[in-house]
């Protein structure tokens, strides 16, 4: 049987197919059935420090008097210690219905509660943390500079304060993706995802009104998280796991083959159900079978940019040939 | 039919001595009159002791003048401002027409104690804000806060206080537990009715957070001292060094007769940030260093646990606590004592004169600034904070600018103590003791907002267990509120057990 052993998180993993960080994680008994049907790793649904924020504000709206001033000053501390207390149970208790690795996920805008966030994870016994990254680049006053540093700083902020692998999933937002991608590797992290999705908005022109378009991904997307594999995962200092638009085997050998160390897989699991993660890895076995490969170290990269007979493909922005066929 | 508060306002307002005082003086003099300023000690003075009282209060002459600026509005705004309602016109007026013990009377009928509220109540932020100068005129408005204050003052110093008539005893015991502002007012009214009132209190002092948290500077325990020996004399039973849940549990205070209990056993768990390094040797919580100082003698030389003794002390946070903390700090010997805020000055929830005493006392004021980590020396105690600087955002729900950080502007303060005063939790030990009683996910205890009764029918509550946190004046309103209720529940109770 081929060994699909494999690094990432700064963990060894039986297999190279992690669950995403997704509602399909947010629970103990969730996380003990994929841990069961054979995931290489299990990241828990993101902490988000919006969720404190928002709570924040209807306590304040509704505490809005003087009375009541000193009170909520510091009340999203207080929301803050609930919420990351919440996680850390949630962590505990899917840590001992675990045999994989567990991986806290979290989400903030601050450098102070990067810190905060990261530090009460790795109490509560988390094997590594994902930092998901998650900024959408909006903001009219912010330049690429500004980005580039607001993602270095949390992640040397997060690196000094925990001892456990941090890893980082990052969007493909960035005008300097290959560099921002080196730099964070340089820092040391465990990992980098490529990439996380946003929440896409929509329009029903049935109601004229904006809507939130459907959560999941589509097998289509993979491409992208493909080219940069292919680009990125022998030039980097740092394992690489592919996301987004991954729905089967065949593009999960894809990524491999690309470079990636790891896949991490939500959709798929919420159009299939948890147990397609066998038919995954069957899929995976099967066709390394048929090719021979006894394990992904002999095939991982083989057509990374730097192994690929026409590197130029994986560059290439223009589609020269392409059109130039169906002229 | 019972008259209505405004019903009883108006008809004080009516009465012919206050109709003559309102014509004795012409509103436009009345108007041109300065409002009054405190007589303080020189904070270079005041400085030097725990012990000396900042203000010194107004002289007979100062309050009344300053009573005289008050028009005696037909619709009298300041009212609306006070969260018991009392009726302020009237005091003010018997004050400018030298009825001084008239002034503390009417105080007495609204609030339990008057002295402290005179004191510590943010009246800026209350009536003061209501009142007409400072609504339509764009003037400083009367001095509502100071004239309490002196009103009950007067009433002490001139040895004339009167203890309220007590109802003949009905035989009836209840409890209150703690001995804050809540409890007191509570334990108050109930021996008016002439119930048998016990207040049990887990410290060695009585008066809760009035003197555990407020230091004498600011509220000296004289003054509540005084409070507490009119209960007593009332009849008002005080049990110290009493834990309840532990010294004895509720079931042997009904054993010994106890019928229905108060809880007012307020907020003494302190917040943290639960930010990495706040467990390092010389960081501790305001309720920690204020208590050991206000109420342990800790800062004395004699003493057996002495508080640590700063001479870099950082004080996190903006309200009144930490006011009280960073000036204590100043007073015990700290060459620095600096204050760090993540919001602006004018956020600070601080009552504003806190804040002017504090800056003239010395204080360092670091705005903007948030503490993320606390980093050690090589002994392992606190050597200094990082702080992430901020800058206003947008209005968050309450209406105040949201402090944003400003990314990368992270620096360094070199302190040797560290004091959090970024707010307080209920203590869980009561609710743990009793099954059955409903508590919010904040663990405050759930209860009738207008009976202050909890899901335990002969359980209320009220004052910091059931807000969180909030003023005096409130908790106090909950008592009473509570005490009122109490009375109904058990005179009903015990009708039908006779009927």
């Amino acid at each position: 049987m081929a060994d699909l052993k494999t690094r990432f998180f700064g963990l060894e993993l039986n297999n190279p197919i992690i669950v995403a960080s997704s509602g399909l994680t947010d629970k103990p008994e969730s996380v003990k059935e994929f841990s069961e049907l054979g995931a290489g790793a299990i990241v828990l649904k993101s902490v988000f420090e919006e969720e404190v924020i928002n709570e924040y504000n209807q306590i304040a709206q509704s505490k809005s008097s003087a009375h009541f001033e000193e009170f909520i000053d510091y009340f999203d501390y207080k929301i803050r210690d609930q919420v990351l207390a919440n996680y850390g149970k949630l962590i505990k208790e899917a840590k001992s219905n675990s045999q994989v690795p567990v991986i806290a996920s979290i989400n903030c805008v601050s450098a102070g509660d990067w810190l905060q966030f990261a530090s009460q994870v790795q109490d509560a016994g988390a094997d590594a943390i994902e930092l998901n990254l998650l900024v959408l680049p909006s903001d009219l006053e912010r330049n690429a500079a500004n980005n580039h540093q607001f993602y270095l700083d949390a992640v040397k902020e997060v690196l000094r304060a925990v001892k456990i692998p941090v890893s980082v999933k990052i969007s493909n937002y960035f005008s300097d993706l290959a560099c921002i991608c080196k730099e964070l590797a340089n820092e040391g992290v465990a990992g980098i995802t490529m990439f996380n999705r946003f929440s896409t908005p929509d329009i029903d022109i049935d109601k004229e009104k904006v809507v939130q378009a459907g959560a999941l991904s589509s097998p289509d997307e993979h491409l992208t998280a493909l080219r940069w594999v292919g680009l990125l995962s022998s030039r980097i200092n740092c394992p690489i796991a592919a996301s987004s638009g991954i729905h089967d085997s065949r593009q999960v050998i894809k990524m491999l083959l690309a470079g990636a160390d790891a896949v991490q897989i939500a959709s798929a699991f919420y159009k299939n159900g948890k147990p397609y993660l066998k038919e995954l890895l069957k899929g995976l076995e099967n066709w390394m079978d048929k090719k021979g490969y006894a394990s992904l170290g002999q095939f991982k990269g083989k057509l990374s940019l730097e192994k690929v007979a026409n590197p130029a493909i994986y560059e290439r922005a223009q589609f020269l040939s392409h059109f130039g066929g169906y002229s | 039919m019972e008259m209505t508060a405004q019903e009883k306002q108006q008809q004080e307002r009516n009465k012919e001595w206050r109709d003559e005082l309102r014509k004795s003086v012409p509103n436009k003099d009345r108007v041109s009159i300065e409002r009054v300023k405190m007589t303080e000690v020189a904070p270079e003075e005041r400085i030097k002791s725990q012990n000396i009282e900042v203000n010194c209060g107004l002289t007979p002459e100062q309050a009344q003048r300053e009573a005289s600026r008050c028009l005696d509005c037909a619709n009298p705004t300041c009212i609306e401002g006070c969260p018991v309602s009392i009726d302020i016109p009237r005091f003010v007026k018997c004050i400018e027409a030298g009825k001084f013990l008239d002034a503390a009377a009417t105080l007495k009928e609204f609030s339990a104690l008057p002295a402290v509220c005179g004191r510590v109540c943010p009246q800026e932020k209350q009536c003061e804000i209501k009142c007409f100068y400072a609504q339509k005129m764009k003037k400083d408005p009367v001095a509502i806060g100071y004239l309490e204050r002196f009103a009950a003052d007067y009433e002490r110093e001139s040895g004339k206080i009167q203890i309220p008539e007590v109802a003949s005893k009905n035989g009836i015991k209840v409890a209150a537990i703690g001995s804050g502002p809540a409890s007191l007012s509570f334990a108050g009214d109930m021996i008016k009715l002439g119930y048998e009132v016990t207040v049990f209190e887990a410290l060695h002092e009585i008066g809760g957070v009035l003197k555990y948290g407020i230091p004498e500077f600011r509220l000296p325990n004289s003054i509540v001292d005084v409070e507490l020996e009119n209960l007593k004399n009332m009849g008002v039973r005080f049990e110290k060094n009493f834990v309840v849940g532990r010294t004895a549990s509720f079931d042997d205070l009904k054993e010994l007769g106890y019928e229905c209990f108060f809880i007012g056993s307020g907020a003494g768990l302190p917040n943290f940030m639960n930010i990495p390094g706040e467990n390092l040797n010389g960081v501790m919580s305001s309720n920690e260093y204020l208590t050991r100082v206000n109420l342990m003698a800790a800062n004395q030389d004699d003493s057996d646990t002495p508080v640590l003794l700063g001479k870099r002390v950082a004080v996190v946070g903006g309200g009144n606590t930490a006011m009280d903390a960073v000036r204590t700090a100043k007073r015990l010997g700290a060459e620095k004592a600096m204050l760090i805020y993540r919001r602006s000055r004018e956020e600070m929830p601080a009552r504003v004169e806190e804040v002017k005493h504090a800056e003239e006392e010395g204080v360092e004021f670091h705005n903007l600034a948030n503490p993320i980590e606390y980093l050690a020396d090589d002994d392992g105690r606190v050597a200094k904070v990082r702080l992430q600087r901020m800058k206003l955002g947008e209005p968050d729900a309450s209406g105040r600018r949201r402090p944003v950080p400003i990314e990368g502007a992270i620096d360094e303060l070199d302190i040797d103590l560290a004091i959090v005063a970024i707010g307080v939790s209920p203590n869980p030990l009561i609710p743990a003791c009793l099954s059955g009683l409903k508590m919010t996910r904040w663990h405050t205890i759930e209860v009738n907002e207008e009976t202050m009764q909890s899901t335990i029918p002969e359980f209320f509550a009220g004052g910091d267990i059931v807000r969180g946190g909030a003023t005096v004046i409130l908790a106090m309103g909950d008592g009473r509120r509570a005490a009122a209720n109490m009375h109904k529940y058990l005179s009903e109770k015990h009708a039908e057990k006779k009927g």
